[in-house]
């Protein structure tokens, strides 16, 4: 045993020893797996780097060169022969042979299409997605209305629906607040494209909009007041709005949700995109049970 | 076997050039091809959305966000229809990015608004919980170089022929005619957000840059066609 070997066999024990020292004081669990792996890999590289660098530093210092000269010089300076495995060299032809059958046969008659194979993948889904959830139970909508929300709602309406503290529409606390209720008086609103068509500006004033904002606000509950008549007209005397004639003023319902996504909405709060085109009818079905659940009382 | 190849150094060095020229040609020419003229109805960037797309360089955005759907389900089910070569025509450079540590925005404008994108730059975690994103709290006050932006519209439209409209053209005086549009483009931006400095540096007749980037982000998606609403 030479001295470089010594040398290199304290190193190994070096870096093992903080590979070691590493997993410790990071308090690695080692019945993962995946550490007990990459641990076992540390070790086995330095192992390796070692060996190896031995090998060749003790090659470098006796090896002298040999072999055959090839007739070739330039300058005086020869090389010797060292051809390639003929293996390798009939590969590589091949691959040559490979590469004009390629160009004028195999790409042009065979070709691969990325969009055909997204194409592919979408309607073999589309076919999945339909028979799975040919009649979902409520429990199925539910879930799935809940991830659909939590990628494509949340980032404004917040993780549980609440709105993130007045960004966008509070799902939980009710269905309409006083301050949504009175821009909408104030401004009409022919945004959702109900049958009923657009509703005019400024239908009641003063304070009778208080009344009418503070009585749908809470949720239409206790005496109704005289002005709401007047909504009453198109959104029903209940406020449910007439059977998807008008905006259900009164809960969230599939009509005005599948509005709200197709359409998208500028109000009070701010102004939000359409989401149709992200989602299929059962996707805004299982999202609008989703969201009808969110509302506490 | 191929010992011969390297007797005549000469003859070697054709047939290597050879090899990394069909290469070049395989890579170069699809570019002309016209797949990659700009697709139907696509208009090019407004000026304030240059000045935001200069903001989104300068900020590096592109060091964690890529501009490129890819056609998998995957990604067309999270962030739109997948990209085609067509749609950046006018991107000089695209920013199509490697690496997403953060979402793709190349459809980014379709699904958030002026409003998201306010508290966002203000606060990432305010509306993503969890996010790490940094806060960009100097684009409120810092002011976006319009100016340059109208330079980089005339010099595309005179060297690329970007269909630019005839008032951006070079020289002071055209500059001073087209300044009021930037601002009355920033202005619509701004009355929609809630920063009381950035409302003010509007007024004051200034963009700032997180109007300029806001600008830019909407215009990414469907708001660039000029044939869809």
């Amino acid at each position: 045993m030479n001295a470089l070997m010594v040398k290199g066999l304290i190193f190994a024990a070096i870096l093992i020893g903080a590979t070691f020292y590493v997993v410790n004081s990071m308090h690695i669990d080692l019945s993962d797996p995946i550490n007990l792996i990459t641990m076992i890999g540390a070790i086995a590289i330095a192992v390796l780097t070692v060996g190896v660098s031995i090998k060749y530093i003790n090659q470098m210092k006796s090896d002298t060169a040999s072999g055959e000269l090839a007739e070739e010089k330039w300058d005086g300076i020869g090389e010797y022969k060292n051809e390639l495995p003929s293996g390798w060299a009939f590969s590589f032809l091949g691959t040559i042979i490979w590469a004009f059958w390629y160009w004028t046969i195999g790409y042009p008659v065979n070709s691969f299409s990325q969009i055909g194979q997204w194409n592919e993948e979408v309607k073999a889904f589309n076919k999945k997605f339909e028979n799975k959830y040919k009649n979902p139970d409520k429990a199925t909508l539910t879930a799935m209305g809940e991830s659909i929300f939590l990628v494509q709602c949340a980032p404004c309406h917040g993780n549980t629906g609440d709105g993130l503290s007045g960004k966008a529409h509070d799902f939980v606390d009710g269905r309409i607040s006083k301050k949504q209720v009175l821009a909408v008086i104030k401004n009409g609103s022919n945004q959702l494209g109900y049958p009923m068509g657009a509703m005019p500006p400024m239908m009641a004033t003063g304070k009778d909009a208080e009344e009418i904002a503070t009585y749908v606000a809470g949720g239409l509950k206790g005496k109704q007041p005289a002005a709401f008549g007047v909504c009453a007209g198109c959104h029903g005397a209940d406020g449910k709005g007439m059977n998807g004639m008008a905006a259900n003023i009164a809960d969230y319902d599939d009509t005005l949700i599948t509005h709200v996504i197709k359409n998208g909405k500028h109000g009070a709060i701010g102004t939000m995109p359409a989401f149709h085109d992200r989602m299929t009818p059962v996707q805004i079905k299982a999202l609008s049970t989703y969201i009808q659940t969110l509302r506490g009382e | 076997m191929f010992h011969w190849l390297e007797k005549n150094p000469f003859f070697f060095a054709v047939g290597v050039f050879l090899v990394i020229a069909f290469a070049g040609l395989v890579e170069i020419l699809p570019n002309f091809a016209e797949a990659s003229r700009p697709v139907t109805g696509l208009r090019p960037y407004t000026v304030l959305e240059l000045a935001g797309k200069e903001v989104y360089k300068k900020d590096n955005c592109i060091a964690c966000h890529s501009q490129l759907i890819r056609p998998f389900k995957s990604e067309t089910d999270r962030y739109g229809e997948y990209s085609l070569s067509g749609e950046y025509a006018y991107d000089r450079p695209f920013l199509w990015g490697s690496k997403r540590t953060g979402p793709d925005l190349h459809r980014v404008g379709n699904y958030r608004t002026t409003e998201w994108h306010e508290n966002h730059m203000w606060q990432p975690n305010s509306v993503v919980p969890g996010s790490i994103m940094p806060a960009y709290k100097h684009q409120f006050t810092n002011v976006a170089d319009i100016e340059t932006a109208y330079a980089e519209a005339v010099t595309v439209k005179n060297i690329f022929k970007t269909p630019y409209g005839d008032d951006i053209k070079a020289g002071k005086k055209a500059w001073e005619a087209y300044r009021p549009k930037v601002l009355a483009e920033a202005r619509k931006i701004a009355s929609q957000m809630k920063n009381k400095d950035v409302k003010d540096m509007v007024k004051a007749g200034k963009v700032p840059e997180v109007v300029a980037l806001i600008a830019y982000l909407n215009s990414l998606g469907a708001k660039r066609y000029n044939a869809k609403k």
